[in-house]
C-alpha cells in the first residue's frame, strides 16, 4: 500500500469523523455528563460523614490490589457507553451510504480518485476501530474528573488516598480492555455490519425498514420452503452470549479473534460488504 | 453473466442474499449448527431461550396440574 493510498484512507476516515461528530463524540460526552451529574446528585443525598466513611472503605478495599485483577470489574462502569456505541453504530451504518445517495454527495466522491471499496471499508474501520478510540478517551476524561473529585473529597475529610490511586490505575487498565472488547465486538458482528451497509446502499427509502423486513422475510422463507432454521440459529448463536466477544483478560484476545466462529463470521460479513460495494454503483 | 448480476439493484440484492444464505445453510448443514440460547438456571425454575418447545410443554403440564389441584380442592359438594 503506497503512501498516497494511506493518505487517501486517512482522508476518508477524517471525513467520517467530521460528518458524524454527534455519533463519535457528542453521544459519549452526553452519557459521561449524565453519569457525572447522577453521581453528584447521589453524593449530595448522602451525609458528608457517611461519604467520607465510604471513601475510606473503598480506599482500604483497593489498596495493594493488582490493577489488572480489578480492571474487569471497573469495566461495568462502561456499560452505558457500550450501549450508546451499539445504538449509534446501528444508526450510523444504516444511514451512511443511504445519506450519500440522498444528498447526492456520492457523485462527488465517485468523481474523486477513491474506489467504492475504499469508501465502504473506511466506514467499517471508522465504526469498528476509530469510534471506540473516542469513546475510550471520553471515558478516561470522566474517570479523571471523578478522581479529582474523590481526591478533593479525601483530602478535605483526611482520608488515606493510596487505595484510590490503585482504583485509578485499575480504571486506566480497564480502558484497554474496553477498547479491545469494542473492536472484537465489531469483528464478531461483521455480518450485522455488512447487512446494514448492504441495505443502506440498496434502499431508496427507509433503509432500516428494508433491513429488518428482508431479514424476517428471508428467515420465514427458509423455514417455509426448506423447513430449516439455519438463519435464526446463526443469529441466535452469535447474539445470545456476550461472553463470546467481551474481553475480560488480555490472554483471551487471541483466542476470541482467531476461532472458527469469528473467522466464519468475517467470511459471511465479507459477502454482504462486497454486495454493498457493488450496490454503490447504483446512485439513483 | 456480470451484466445480468449487475443489471439493477434488485438482481444484485437477490444474488447477494442467495450467496449469503447458501454459505450459511451449507455451513449449518455441515456443522449441524443449533441455536445457542440463554440458559438461566436457579432453584425455582429453569429457562433456556433455545428450548421454547420445552417451556410450552412444562407450562401446559403446570396448567394441568393446577386444574387438578383446583378440582381436588372443591371437596364434597
Amino acid at each position: 500500500m503506497g503512501k498516497f493510498a494511506v493518505l487517501q484512507f486517512y482522508a476518508l476516515l477524517k471525513r467520517e469523523v467530521l460528518e458524524h461528530r454527534n455519533i463519535f463524540i457528542g453521544a459519549p460526552v452526553v452519557v459521561a455528563l449524565l453519569l457525572l451529574v447522577a453521581a453528584t446528585w447521589v453524593a449530595t443525598q448522602i451525609d458528608q460523614s457517611d461519604l467520607a466513611e465510604g471513601l475510606r472503605f473503598v480506599s482500604v478495599l483497593f489498596d495493594g490490589l493488582s490493577p489488572f485483577d480489578i480492571a474487569p470489574f471497573i469495566m461495568l462502569l462502561a456499560i452505558p457507553f457500550y450501549l450508546t456505541l451499539y445504538v449509534c453504530s446501528v444508526i450510523y451504518l444504516i444511514n451512511t451510504l443511504y445519506q450519500d445517495r440522498k444528498e447526492m454527495s456520492v457523485l462527488f466522491w465517485q468523481s474523486m480518485p477513491v474506489s467504492n471499496l475504499q469508501t465502504v471499508l473506511s466506514k467499517i474501520v471508522a465504526i469498528v476501530l476509530v469510534a471506540p478510540i473516542f469513546y475510550v478517551l471520553i471515558i478516561f476524561g470522566m474517570y479523571l474528573v471523578a478522581m479529582v473529585w474523590l481526591t478533593v473529597l479525601g483530602i478535605s475529610n483526611d482520608v488515606d488516598l493510596v487505595g484510590i490511586g490503585y482504583l485509578f490505575l485499575a480504571a486506566t487498565a480497564s480502558l484497554v480492555l474496553i477498547y479491545i472488547s469494542a473492536v472484537v465486538t465489531g469483528i464478531w458482528l461483521l455480518p450485522s455490519i455488512g447487512w446494514l451497509l448492504l441495505f443502506s446502499a440498496f434502499a431508496k427509502k427507509t433503509p432500516l425498514l428494508w433491513a429488518g423486513g428482508v431479514f424476517i422475510l428471508v428467515g420465514f422463507l427458509e423455514d417455509f420452503i426448506f423447513g430449516t432454521q439455519f438463519l435464526a440459529n446463526w443469529v441466535a448463536s452469535r447474539t445470545s452470549d456476550p461472553n463470546q466477544y467481551l474481553i475480560f483478560e488480555f490472554q483471551s484476545v487471541f483466542e476470541r479473534v482467531f476461532n472458527y466462529d469469528t473467522l466464519f463470521g468475517v467470511v459471511v460479513g465479507s459477502i454482504l460488504v462486497a454486495g454493498a460495494v457493488f450496490m454503490r454503483r447504483f446512485t439513483d | 453473466m456480470k451484466d445480468l448480476l449487475l443489471r439493477n439493484r434488485y438482481t444484485l440484492l437477490v444474488v447477494t442474499l442467495i450467496v449469503y444464505m447458501g454459505v450459511l445453510v451449507t455451513e449449518g448443514m455441515i456443522t449441524g449448527r443449533e441455536a445457542r440460547g440463554i440458559e438461566f438456571e436457579n432453584p425455582y425454575f429453569d429457562f433456556n431461550s433455545a428450548d421454547f418447545e420445552g417451556i410450552r410443554e412444562r407450562r401446559s403440564d403446570n396448567e394441568n396440574e393446577n386444574i387438578r389441584v383446583e378440582f381436588d380442592d372443591t371437596g364434597d359438594v
